[in-house]
């Protein structure tokens, strides 16, 4: 069964979580078009 | 990316459990502006605080996007003074990924952050060595280069 990546939108609770769970943030700025 | 990279079950593994995954679109303000996105994807290591420590441009297949994340998280420890942690992920780097672009960096680096951790400079030394023997005509060989003469 596929494994889908579980993507935070926004940057604040994206660093919280990092807080949280002591891991870094890995961002992706995609081309939305 | 969506296409090949991301579905591919060792990269959403690996993104699931070291790292926390943020997708913004590339127009959306401020944060495209704070972070001067002028192409994607754009990829980009962030530490608990919102600094930047590691980005690249453009598609990444899946035999390079771990090896890379990797290189980012360490890069991360390194910039924080973290330097066996930064080590750690540096040699996951070199014997797990031994193909992939980003070993020649962490070879660098480890023989840096040995260094740094030691101030025994046999390690750029080292480093230096393994560049050349391995990697005669890249980058970072270049780079490491004066480190012949210690």
């Amino acid at each position: 069964m596929e494994t889908k990546i579980k993507w935070e939108t926004g940057l604040t609770k994206a660093l919280e979580r990092a807080k949280e769970e002591g891991k870094p943030v890995f961002l992706d700025f995609f081309n939305p078009q | 990316m969506d296409a090949v990279t991301y579905p591919d079950q060792k990269v959403s593994e690996f993104i699931n459990s070291n790292v926390i995954p943020l997708r913004v679109p590339s127009d959306q303000k401020p944060i495209s502006v704070d972070f001067n996105v002028q192409w994607t994807p754009a990829l980009v290591i962030l530490d608990q605080n919102g600094k930047e420590h590691h980005r690249t441009v453009g598609f990444m297949g899946t035999g390079e996007l771990i090896p890379s994340i990797l290189l980012g998280i360490g890069n991360a420890h390194f910039d924080n003074g973290q330097f066996q942690e930064a080590i750690d992920c540096y040699a996951k780097i070199i014997n797990q990924y031994p193909e992939s672009d980003s070993v020649q960096e962490a070879i660098f680096q480890t023989g840096v952050s040995r260094y740094k951790s030691t101030h025994n400079p046999m390690p750029l030394k080292e480093a230096y060595e393994k560049l050349n023997a391995e990697y005669p005509s890249g980058q970072w060989a270049k780079r490491a280069y004066p480190y012949r003469l210690i």
